[in-house]
């Protein structure tokens, strides 16, 4: 069964479909709303991601951590003046830990994971190229300007690789340093020029590369790989937009 | 005669020139000058001259990226299926021209082995069904139908290198046009690409027009050659064999470089052996050798210099990167006024060794020494007066804006007083050749200007060892030329050197000594001459043995001639006396 599959999906329905929700999770005040939306965007990528259970579990893992240090973090933040009328958790010295302050920090932490979680729903199911060539066809976006964007995403890795070389290099040279901050912008300015000069020289090259192979050539291109926009796209989209306006209510509505 | 696929009319190119003061464009000599050929339907051109000939902008002029993308100015015509280049937006031309370049890192654009294949003909508008049939059938003949869902990045270089060739051919074009492109392989990455262009040539389906430095190979991929002299003009067009034979001085004194086994015939004629008709291949060497009934000796190699007191010792040395072993328990002693060659296919390790051995990072205690102090327990600024350390990309290791700060850099965080400073400075410019070029940017020089700069800042505060990542990779045949005088020069004055490299004729003909890693371990450690005759080690560690050591090793009579790798051993010049 292909229709349980998001990848079987629209790149377009599942990069934009769940914008709304994130917009009213990040609007959201209380902990439960965040919560409804972080569980089904978790519950859209147990059922149709088809992840491997290292990926699921570093998922689930990695947002019950950033939960957990955010409701924290956040918690000891917050304005005593604010919660200082709910119960008093622990005492450290002058800091106070108000059980207010952690649910504070528990919706912020909350909220975030939610749209973290939402972004993977895309993130982790959709294939650059496929976003491309679904812009392509559905939003009209011109092929140059979408397949440049798909080579330029190719230099990040060898940007990270140039500047570790770069850096280790620098290092043999010991560049005088010194230490403090104008220290360290002046060695990052050092990295740049050698990491644009590579850079500028390696696009120049690829660009070179892909008008000999006839990129540009005609104001249409082949795809052969069409990304449809099925019935499955409008039904996930309007569950995604419906799911927006209902959650808030479900969970109480705004506070 | 069949129409020509490509037709050269009186070609020159002007390149504009750098750092005019007031905003007029100035372009420089045309290189190349007023070249007119044609290449007709399965021939197979080779295109020779000196560096800086213009062979590469020839190239490029091919499918009109000279001069409608590279900004240039270009007399004369080129003509592909009877359109101008000029005229004919270049992605229109890819119909018509395929190009493959040297650095296959560069013609990557898709994720995958088979989108990449695909992108061209899919640009061209080909029916899917079309697209599909022709990446296959391209995949299949450079033999990467099997990876078709890999990432490019995870195939080796050679496997990057034939992808480009498969993207070349999926677009059909009845011209290839290949430019270097083995400069950047190892070499079972340059004999695969050989292989391929061989099996290319021989079904006659393409016209190629090649620039390779790789000689001894290419000259028997194709059946012509074009050579231009320095200037760029053209000054030999014909069937390759007789043309490089009849005129071999000349295309030396052009500056061009000739096949190995064709060099070492020129000083075995000075000898007074006329190996005529003068050979091009390994094979043809050995067979003009064997023909002969006696051989003048080959030169005794320079003895192996004398043991001196060791400048590097590594010992036990074990290097995991991201939980991956890239070196196992490696033993290694360098000993003053050695040069010693690392050598192994792509990911042998033989990188982190170098770096281990300059401590560009910190070895694992007690497992490095150099002169005496452990990298993994020292300052910067101790390492820097023992090691030079040269990185593959000169680009990479400037830190000032002018050249001559970048010779004192190091002198100054040493510490030197400034009048020794600017004397040392003043010497180093004088013996690199760099004295005009002292208020330049770094970044401004060209290719070769930045490769001294880069081993001049590496010897000024005088280490005890040089230690350089693959100085010639990348660069065209004369350029490493000039890197190994160099080097030579270094070595001969007393600098004791530690080079990466994938180029065997700079083993045979310089190294005192090789290391040979495969996986991460020392599998051989030798002179080079021993080295070469180990048929077995060769093959383990990915490696070839250089075209001389080719000949040489095919031959059945003169066994005194077997063990001869270095063209310095082949006897040259006048036997006055001795001559009957």
């Amino acid at each position: 069964m292909t229709v349980t599959d998001l990848r079987s999906y629209n790149p377009l329905v599942k990069v934009l479909g769940p914008i709304p929700a994130m917009v009213v999770a990040i609007g959201s005040r209380d902990p439960v709303t965040p919560a409804l939306f972080a569980a089904l965007a978790l519950a859209l990528l147990l059922a149709g991601g088809r992840l491997p259970a290292r990926t699921l579990g570093l998922v689930v893992a990695g947002t019950t951590a950033l939960v957990g240090v955010m409701t924290v973090s956040f918690g000891a933040w917050t304005d005593p003046a604010l919660v200082d009328h709910t119960h008093a958790l622990v005492r450290l010295g002058p800091l106070t830990l108000w059980s207010g302050a952690l649910e504070n920090g528990l919706a912020t932490g909350l909220r975030v994971a939610a749209v973290v979680l939402l972004a993977l729903v895309s993130g982790l199911t959709t294939d650059g190229a496929d976003l491309v060539r679904a812009m392509i066809t559905q939003l009209r976006l011109p092929y140059r300007v979408g397949y440049a964007g798909l080579a330029a995403m190719r230099f990040v890795p060898r940007f990270g690789q140039e500047l570790e070389t770069i850096r280790s290099a620098h290092r043999v040279r010991r560049v005088a340093g010194g230490r403090g901050p104008v220290a360290a912008v002046g060695r990052q300015l050092g990295y740049a020029i050698p990491l644009l000069a590579g850079g500028m020289r390696h696009a120049d090259r690829v660009s070179l590369s892909m008008e000999a192979r006839g990129f540009g050539a005609h104001p249409t291109r082949t795809e052969r790989r069409h990304v449809p926009f099925r019935l499955r796209d409008v039904v996930l989209l309007t569950a995604l937009v419906a799911s927006a306006l209902l959650l808030p209510l479900v969970s109480g509505g705004p506070r | 005669m069949t129409t020509p696929l490509i037709a050269f009319a009186g070609v020159a190119v002007r390149h504009e020139l750098p750092g005019a003061a007031d905003d007029a464009i100035r372009y420089g000599r045309p290189t190349p000058a007023g070249v007119s050929f044609d290449v007709h339907p399965g021939e197979a051109v080779l295109l020779l001259g000196p560096s800086g000939c213009g062979k590469s902008t020839l190239t490029l002029t091919c499918n009109g990226l000279v001069p409608q993308v590279v900004t240039a100015r270009m007399d004369g015509a080129v003509r592909v299926a009877g359109r101008s280049t000029v005229d004919s937006p270049v992605p229109e031309l890819a119909a018509h021209v395929a190009m493959v370049f040297q650095d296959p890192d560069a013609q990557v654009v898709m994720a995958t082995v088979l989108d990449e294949v695909c992108f061209g003909p899919e640009n061209l508008c080909v029916p899917a069904p079309e697209v599909r049939e022709r990446a296959e059938d391209a995949l299949r003949t450079v033999g990467l139908w099997d990876r078709r869902d890999d990432d490019p990045a995870r195939l080796s270089g050679g496997g990057r290198q034939r992808l480009a060739i498969a993207c070349a051919l999926a677009l059909r074009a009845p011209l290839l046009v290949l430019d270097e492109p083995t400069a950047n392989l190892d070499p079972a990455g340059v004999e695969e690409v050989h292989a391929l262009l061989r099996r290319l040539v021989a079904t006659g389906a393409h016209a190629v027009l090649l620039v390779e430095h790789n000689l001894d190979t290419a000259v028997e991929l194709v059946d012509r050659v074009v050579v231009l002299d320095g200037a760029g003009r053209p000054v030999l067009d014909g069937p390759v064999r007789p043309t490089l034979a009849d005129n071999a001085d000349l295309v030396a004194e052009l500056g061009v470089w000739l096949p190995q086994s064709t060099l070492a015939a020129l000083r075995l004629r000075d000898h007074g052996v006329d190996l005529a008709p003068l050979p091009l291949t390994p094979g043809e060497l050995a067979a003009a050798l064997d023909a002969r009934p006696a051989l003048p000796p080959p030169l005794a190699p320079p003895a192996p210099p004398p043991p001196r007191e060791p400048v590097v010792r590594v010992s036990g040395l074990t290097v995991r990167r991201g939980g991956v072993p890239v070196l196992h328990d490696v033993d290694l002693t360098v000993a003053a006024s050695e040069l010693v060659a690392v050598v192994g296919a792509n990911g042998a390790g033989k990188t982190t060794l170098a770096q281990a051995v300059a401590g560009v990072f910190a070895p694992p205690r007690d497992t490095v020494r150099i002169a005496g102090v452990d990298p993994a327990r020292s300052d910067g600024r101790t390492l820097s007066g023992l090691v030079g350390f040269v990185f593959q990309n000169p680009e990479h290791q400037f830190v000032t804006g002018r050249v001559d700060d970048e010779l004192a850099h190091g002198l100054r965080l040493r510490g030197v007083a400034a009048a020794e400073v600017t004397a040392r400075v003043d010497d180093v410019l004088d013996r690199f050749g760099l004295t005009e070029l002292r208020d330049r940017h770094p970044f401004l020089l060209s290719g070769g200007q930045k490769r001294r700069l880069s081993v001049a800042t590496a010897i000024i505060c005088r280490p005890q060892i040089l230690v350089l990542d693959e100085p010639t990779f990348g660069q065209d045949r004369q350029r490493a030329g000039e890197l190994l005088g160099l080097l030579a020069d270094l070595h001969r004055a007393g600098t004791t050197v530690l080079v990466v490299t994938h180029d065997m004729q700079l083993v045979a003909d310089h190294a005192t000594r090789v290391v040979v890693l495969a996986d991460g371990r020392v599998v051989a450690d030798a002179p080079p001459a021993t080295v070469f005759a180990d048929a077995e080690t060769l093959a383990r560690a990915g490696l070839r043995r250089p075209p001389l050591a080719r000949a040489t090793g095919a031959l059945v009579n003169h066994p005194e001639w077997r063990a001869v790798t270095r063209l310095a051993d082949v006897p040259a010049g006048a036997v006055a006396a001795v001559r009957p």
